[in-house]
């Protein structure tokens, strides 16, 4: 359905974007009973920066619209560009709805400014706080292209985690819209968050 | 009260009733077309007995000789607790939990990870492994991978598929049978002498061919079953079924499947706009002994959510 939407230019792309994603307004509270996995409070929007008024626009855009959201969502936020041309909007917030909150309508910002198409991942950050295990930085990658999310866990350089993935998503198939192809499992290395 | 008891277990110690009745199913099938194969025999009064005896040494001398035969066709060298004592002694862990004897252990000298169990019954038995398995896998999950085969042995399963090959032996010695004796009756012109005799060919010929396939693929429906079987006894005995899980990914090639290439590198190749190939593997599913190592992965993980 997504592959068709995008040439309709339909809304209805960022909607089920929105929907999917929202989805992990319960999924992470099974994160955190089953696996011990809390929320950092950090997700990130990465989408591909482009030369020009209208990606500029757009960005203020967001930016204006952080600043007067912070009454309502007390997010704090940071924009950067990485090495692989990427803009990363990383968002900081106190409770898993207001980052959803916050990355759904940054994602409808994007969309209605025309890059819907620019939009990579949607990356949330989770720690493990096992007493036997020593602190792991995890994440759920939400993928705009597949509509769906799969588990990320870095091990050191260049090094994945696989078995925790694997646990990761058995513990939230039913929950989350997951992407059951594992060759579709991109990492992001050296996640700006 | 049993019953209640029972329901109050995790999904994943419960007994998987639908694997017992299909298993049921199977054989039944399996009885009453060997039955109606007999009778048909039988009605048409042909010497079937030479045939089937044959045959059925043959079955008892591959059932008696089976460990000899398997560990020698695969190169397999017994290794003594001397050799190889992490190995030993991870095996003599696991079969002290479960209440198993121990069985012999070999190990077969080939980088290719992989690992059977043989042997007539629970005391006869022999597990091997190779050693790439023994070098691609980490402890937990050869532990994973050990308790599979274990289970194997517990459940009977060489028994259960020796017995149920005997049908398809049977018919496809009878199959041969009738493949030959019909090209000398034509050939030889015996059907001028007995009409009767070539057309009961013919149909012994079909019965037998129809009797041949349909429990062959009964076996391998019931070959797939046990794996699934002993991939819940092994998930069982190590209360790990991600370990199992992560084994058959590692020794089926899948782990591999799993890119370390950045996502923003390979963004810009559209590569999720590629249509995945038709996987078609309905009739290929048909055929094979062992269910498709995702689908077992996805019931192991199953399981591991039921029980975190």
């Amino acid at each position: 359905m997504n592959f068709f939407n995008r040439f309709r230019k339909s809304p209805l792309l960022s909607k089920s974007a929105s929907d999917t994603i929202f989805a992990l307004s319960s999924a992470y509270i099974t994160l955190e009973t089953k696996l011990g996995l809390k929320s950092t409070g950090r997700a990130a929007i990465s989408l591909k920066a482009v030369d020009g008024m209208y990606f500029l626009t757009m960005k203020e855009d967001v930016r204006n619209f952080l600043n007067a959201s912070r009454t309502d969502f007390d997010l704090a936020y940071r924009i950067l560009t990485d090495t692989y041309g990427y803009l990363w909007i990383i968002i900081e917030g106190k409770n898993m709805e207001d980052i959803l909150a916050g990355v759904t309508a940054i994602g409808d910002i994007i969309y209605e400014r025309g890059f819907a198409d620019n939009l990579l991942v949607t990356v949330f950050q989770f720690s493990s706080d096992t007493l036997d295990a020593k602190p792991s930085t995890q994440y759920l990658i939400f993928n705009y292209k597949r509509n769906n999310f799969y588990p990320f866990v870095p091990l050191g350089q260049k090094n994945r985690d696989t078995e925790q993935e694997m646990k990761i998503l058995s513990a939230v198939d039913r929950e989350l819209c997951f992407e059951k192809d594992m060759s579709n499992w991109y990492p992001l290395w050296d996640v700006p968050l | 009260m049993i019953a209640q008891l029972s329901s109050l277990k995790p999904a994943w110690q419960r007994r998987d009733t639908g694997l017992t009745v299909r298993m049921i199913f199977s054989f039944a099938i399996l009885t009453v077309l060997y039955l109606i194969f007999l009778s048909v025999l039988s009605y048409l009064g042909v010497g079937y007995i030479p045939i089937i005896l044959i045959a059925s040494a043959m079955i008892l001398a591959q059932w008696y000789f089976s460990d000899k035969i398997v560990l020698w066709s695969a190169k397999a060298k017994i290794v003594s607790r001397e050799e190889e004592k992490d190995l030993h002694e991870m095996i003599e862990r696991i079969v002290a939990r479960s209440n198993l004897p121990k069985p012999r252990i070999a190990i077969v000298n080939i980088a290719m990870p992989n690992a059977f169990a043989t042997g007539r019954g629970q005391k006869s038995s022999v597990v091997a492994v190779t050693r790439g398995l023994i070098n691609i896998l980490d402890e937990g999950e050869l532990e994973g991978v050990i308790a599979h085969e274990l289970t194997h042995i517990k459940n009977r399963d060489a028994l259960v598929l020796t017995l149920a090959s005997l049908f398809s032996t049977v018919a496809w010695y009878l199959m041969q049978f009738g493949f030959y004796g019909g090209l000398y009756g034509g050939g030889y012109g015996y059907s001028g002498r007995d009409r009767n005799g070539g057309g009961a060919m013919l149909i012994i010929l079909l019965v037998a061919m129809l009797t041949w396939i349909v429990s062959f693929l009964i076996i391998r429906a019931i070959s797939r079953y046990r794996e699934f079987a002993a991939d819940r006894g092994s998930a069982q005995m190590t209360g790990k079924p991600v370990k199992l899980a992560n084994a058959l990914l590692k020794i089926s090639g899948t782990m591999r499947r799993v890119p370390n290439k950045d996502l923003r590198e390979v963004e810009g190749l559209n590569a999720f706009f590629i249509v995945p190939a038709l996987s078609g593997s309905t009739i290929g599913n048909l055929f094979s002994t062992h269910p498709p190592v995702e689908k077992r992965v996805q019931k192991l993980m199953e399981m591991e959510a039921s029980m975190s």
